[in-house]
């Protein structure tokens, strides 16, 4: 018994690729990521899926996001040598096992952005900053409280009540001539701000290019109490805001000439077409890293004997 | 939110789930505020005595041999708003004294015929006085646990002390105490922890069949039954947890150290589980595990064997003096025995026991190379964010870098 199990370990570790699958399920939308990769390096990506919600119950988006990656990665459920659930791990009934959303937004930075130093994850309830190393470390981070103000659902908010489709967003902002400040401290204060601007007749663009520089000055101001340094890049449903990625390079311009960014002469901001998948990916990556652990300590047997 | 939602965020009832009905009997427990199975209890046995007790140790058996029910008290959890309960107590203090003055001055323990205030510091000793002065025509008990663990000197002092209890409460209603009786309900006690050491074998071989915040469920739920009763609910529950149609995950296993009295919400035992760690040992709800084997129950002199088992088979907790043992150790044990990664020191806000004892312990982790991290709670704390962030790192540092810097 004892050769069969030194056998069946010794097959795993030995195993040169894993197949894993990363699934963030986020409070607006669910996306997945198929992975193939050897202890979470190097890492070749099979496919992405993404899902909004909407009303919809969580766990059912999840499976049906992940049956769209499959089909695309055309890989069965049941080949998966590890799946790993970030954000609402509950709603992920078919993980091995789960990771924080900080940490996969990390990894995930990294293999988008082998630079990145810095992470800014903005999504639709809160935004967070971290510091990185060179392994997806997490060294140090900053989070937004209860305070919806730096939050992709503030500006979905703003979005209805402008009367614009979401996904036009950030181009219509790119389009503004001449920003209108609104508050920066109060999400509500600031929707109080853009219906007497809508009343007062200013031009959709520049009113969402308020918006977009008053969740940027936020969001920098939260880089900066993180420590995060170098390359930063954009993760989250937010990453793919043309507008507020310029609002977030603008403010960071503004900061290093007005001294108040001393510390980040160095510092870019970077972005990737699957920035918003940086959690999924991330997850993805782990998973394969922590098959190796487990096949490595004996664990694996285990955790598999019984499912 | 209301109380349901909460309390049914805590394990979602699945339709095929085998464990469901009895899960939900709980959950009708442990929202039971006003203690209405108790009131009916009290019907079907006119003239019963019902003694209520706080956390901790309390000495269920003796109450059970004198005819009568005792009753957990845990507080008001995030249920109550303090109002008239904050001007007994100064800021610095603990929550459950609050809310348990709240409860007693809102009628809500009406029903309990006395209460007994074990020794767990002195505010509860404190609490003890008042409920004297507040509650006059009710019996209330202050249990003096003994620190020296020598039967001739801790054990006859103890004996003594639950023997001047059964006479009180004699007094003020409950039957008079007879050493069959008394045998016979220190057997019941005795499967009640059996069947709780079931439960918790469970949830450390296979804690995908039972999580931390089920078992909190279960026997928080028999704070308020007889012994034999929740013994009989607990081991339904086991049976039908073994068929549950569950995978096992890759969580981290942790023992979750410091909420010996004022209880944690539910909500953040489900947001250490939903960061990522299975709590496969903790000291939740310690009154009705807190001796750590069975009662001599076939003892020539009960009284002497209940107080023994208290001396000798009493958990360590930071209310309970630990002489000739290095501080730690037992948690040490209790880390290996449970195979478990790490340790959470969670401790209500302002609880001395806890918190002065945490220092020690996190010494001993250290020496001992076990990873843990620590964090506050009141048993009205209503946001996790801060929590779920530092488990959810805690978790990921142990199983990713297998250390916490």
């Amino acid at each position: 018994m004892q050769t069969q199990m030194a056998t069946a370990q010794t097959a795993y570790v030995n195993k040169e690729v894993q197949l894993t699958c990363g699934i963030d399920a986020g409070s607006s939308s669910v996306k997945v990521a198929i992975m193939r990769s050897r202890a979470g390096q190097g890492g070749e990506l099979l496919a992405l899926a993404s899902q909004r919600i909407r009303r919809r119950v969580v766990d059912e988006v999840v499976t049906a996001s992940f049956e769209e990656a499959c089909q695309t990665a055309g890989v069965a459920p049941g080949d998966f040598d590890y799946i790993a659930s970030t954000g609402d791990g509950d709603a992920v009934h078919m993980r091995t096992g789960h990771f924080y959303g900080m940490t996969t937004h990390a990894r995930g930075a990294l293999w988008l952005e082998p630079n990145a130093r810095g992470v800014l994850d903005v999504g639709a309830l809160h935004a967070r900053a971290l510091k990185i190393d060179d392994r997806g470390k997490v060294l140090g981070h900053r989070m937004t409280s209860q305070c919806a103000s730096g939050s992709g659902q503030f500006l979905e908010n703003i979005a209805r009540y402008l009367g614009v489709p979401l996904e036009d967003v950030g181009a219509i902002s790119c389009q503004s001539t001449n920003a209108e400040p609104v508050s920066s401290i109060c999400a509500v204060l600031a929707e109080t701000d853009v219906i007497n601007m809508v009343s007062r007749g200013l031009a959709t663009a520049d009113i969402l290019r308020g918006i977009h520089l008053s969740i940027a000055g936020r969001l920098v101001k939260l880089i900066k109490s993180a420590g995060a340094d170098g390359t930063i890049l954009v993760t989250g449903g937010l990453a793919a805001d043309e507008g507020l990625y310029a609002s977030i390079v603008q403010c960071m311009s503004e900061g290093v000439q007005k001294k108040t960014l001393v510390r980040n002469l160095g510092m870019e901001v970077k972005r990737h077409e699957n920035a918003m998948y940086a959690g999924a990916i991330g997850a993805a990556l782990l998973a394969a890293y922590r098959w190796e652990q487990l096949a490595k300590s004996g664990r694996l047997e285990m955790l598999l004997a019984t499912a | 939110m209301s109380s349901s939602d909460f309390v049914s965020q805590v394990a979602p009832i699945k339709a095929a789930d085998p464990c469901g009905a009895l899960l939900q009997r709980c959950r009708t427990l442990v929202e039971d505020h006003e203690l209405n199975h108790v009131k009916q209890w009290k019907a079907a046995n006119p003239g019963a005595f019902v003694m209520g007790h706080m956390p901790i140790y309390a000495p269920r058996a003796l109450v059970e041999a004198q005819g009568g029910l005792a009753v957990a008290v845990f507080g008001g959890g995030e249920e109550v708003d303090i109002i008239r309960g904050d001007s007994y107590f100064q800021s610095y203090i603990c929550h459950i004294p609050r809310s348990t003055i709240e409860l007693g001055l809102g009628g809500q323990l009406d029903v309990l015929d006395g209460m007994m205030f074990p020794s767990i510091c002195d505010v509860i000793r404190n609490l003890g006085g008042m409920w004297k002065i507040l509650f006059p025509n009710k019996y209330s008990a202050y249990v003096d646990l003994p620190q020296n663990f020598a039967q001739g000197i801790g054990g006859k002092f103890y004996a003594h002390e639950l023997g001047r209890i059964a006479e009180e409460m004699h007094k003020f209603g409950a039957q008079k105490l007879e050493p069959e009786k008394l045998r016979q309900a220190m057997r019941d006690e005795n499967l009640r922890r059996a069947a709780i050491g079931k439960l918790d074998e469970l949830r450390r071989t296979e804690p995908h069949r039972c999580l931390a915040s089920e078992a909190y469920l279960l026997v928080r739920a028999g704070g308020g039954l007889l012994a034999k009763e929740h013994a009989a609910m607990i081991e339904e529950f086991v049976l039908a947890a073994k068929k549950r149609d569950t995978r096992p995950r890759d969580n981290v296993r942790v023992v979750l150290v410091g909420a010996f009295c004022e209880q944690a919400p539910v909500d953040l035992i489900r947001a250490l589980e939903k960061a990522g760690c299975d709590i496969v040992d903790d000291d939740f709800q310690l009154g009705m595990r807190m001796i750590e084997g069975d009662l001599d129950a076939e003892a020539e002199d009960p009284l002497l064997a209940l107080a023994m088992g208290f001396i000798k088979k009493g958990a360590a907790v930071a209310s309970r003096y630990i002489a000739d043992e290095v501080k730690g150790k037992s948690l040490i044990d209790k880390v290996k025995a449970s195979k478990a990664d790490g340790v959470i020191f969670a401790a209500a806000s302002f609880c001395d026991p806890a918190l002065l004892d945490q220092p020690m312990l996190e010494v001993a982790m250290d020496e001992a190379k076990i990873p843990h991290t620590s964090f506050k709670y009141a048993e009205n704390t209503g946001q996790f964010q801060v929590i779920r962030e530092q488990a959810g790192a805690f978790s990921d540092a142990v199983k990713l870098w297998g250390q916490v810097e």
